[in-house]
């Protein structure tokens, strides 16, 4: 399947809100790295064109689609998962570009091959370990600084933890806040289920309580 | 940037959890990106720390996709006097 040329915004739309996860390159007939690109997500689209679809569209004709993702140099992608950008990639970097795409087609495949829904990945991910930490970063090196005081928090109790990087998974960032009905991040979990976020952590220390919570 | 202030999420859980005390403090130089939070209502009243924090985030729901950090405590009456108590000690 060859890298369908976009021309108008409805049939934007109905290709990214498709059940088929889009990479969608946004490019200019003037940048001649856009041509590369384009090849590319040609080859990309004959080995994973099954998982996924991959669609170009010339960002100057589509202003106002450009500005939402704050296209601000040619050639961008950006994947899309039902309808929301999941992750992009900025310029030319044509490694991470074929990288990204095959996780999200194999991240497609396993989920259809065992009929894993997301619920199901993101119940087995917050029993990974009895304590489950899920953060921005990770313990060396926290990327928000809520997350850092949680590791810190944490540390001192000397109890075994395990941690996920949020900001490495798009599906699991987005999904997990809903799994859970919880807003933010980090989010603490003893045994799979929540005990809270950074807040509930600082009282349960002040209460000394923090050790028994954690230990379940 | 958020469209909120202060004065906004003070009016709103003092509205919709009719707290009796609501202190929100603005400690992102008013660009309205960082809220640190104390309520104090009636309605936390036999709810567990989670289920308290639950309460106020879906309160505030809206609000908070685009305030980037919050921060909450969020106390009963009998518990709120407790640690005022304990920080006159």
């Amino acid at each position: 399947m060859p890298v369908l040329s976009v021309s108008n915004a409805e049939e934007y739309q109905n290709l990214i809100n498709a059940d088929k996860t889009t990479a969608a390159l946004f490019a200019a007939d003037w940048a001649e790295q856009c041509a590369q690109v384009k090849d590319v997500l040609e080859e990309l689209s004959k080995l994973l064109g099954d998982k996924l679809q991959f669609i170009s569209l010339n960002a100057e004709q589509f202003p106002e689609i450009s500005m939402k993702h704050q296209i601000e140099a040619v050639p961008t992608v950006i994947f899309f998962a039902k309808g929301s950008a999941v992750d992009r990639v900025d310029g030319v970097d044509v490694a991470a570009i074929s990288s990204k795409s095959k996780k999200l087609a194999e991240s497609a495949s396993s989920a259809a091959a065992t009929g894993q829904s997301l619920d199901d990945r993101l119940k087995a991910l917050v029993n990974t370990a009895p304590l489950m930490i899920f953060m921005k970063g990770d313990r060396n090196a926290p990327r928000c600084g809520f997350s850092k005081q949680l590791i810190a928090i944490v540390n001192d109790t000397s109890l075994p933890y395990e941690t996920f990087d949020i900001l490495s998974d798009e599906e699991v960032r987005q999904g997990l806040k809903t799994y859970s009905d919880w807003p933010t991040y980090p989010q603490v979990y003893v045994k799979g289920e929540l005990i809270g976020g950074l807040d509930i952590i600082k009282e349960l220390l002040a209460n000394k309580e923090l050790e028994t919570t954690l230990k379940g | 940037m958020s469209k909120y202030n202060s004065k906004y999420l003070e009016d709103k859980l003092k509205q919709e959890l009719e707290a009796k005390y609501v202190n929100v403090v603005d400690e992102s130089d008013g660009c309205g990106g960082k809220f640190s939070v104390i309520i104090v209502s009636e309605a936390f009243k036999g709810k567990t720390l989670l289920q308290k924090h639950r309460l106020v985030n879906t309160t505030l729901a809206e609000e908070l996709k685009e305030i980037h950090a919050f921060s909450q405590k969020s106390y009963t009456p009998e518990e709120w006097e407790k640690v005022q108590q304990q920080q006159q000690q």
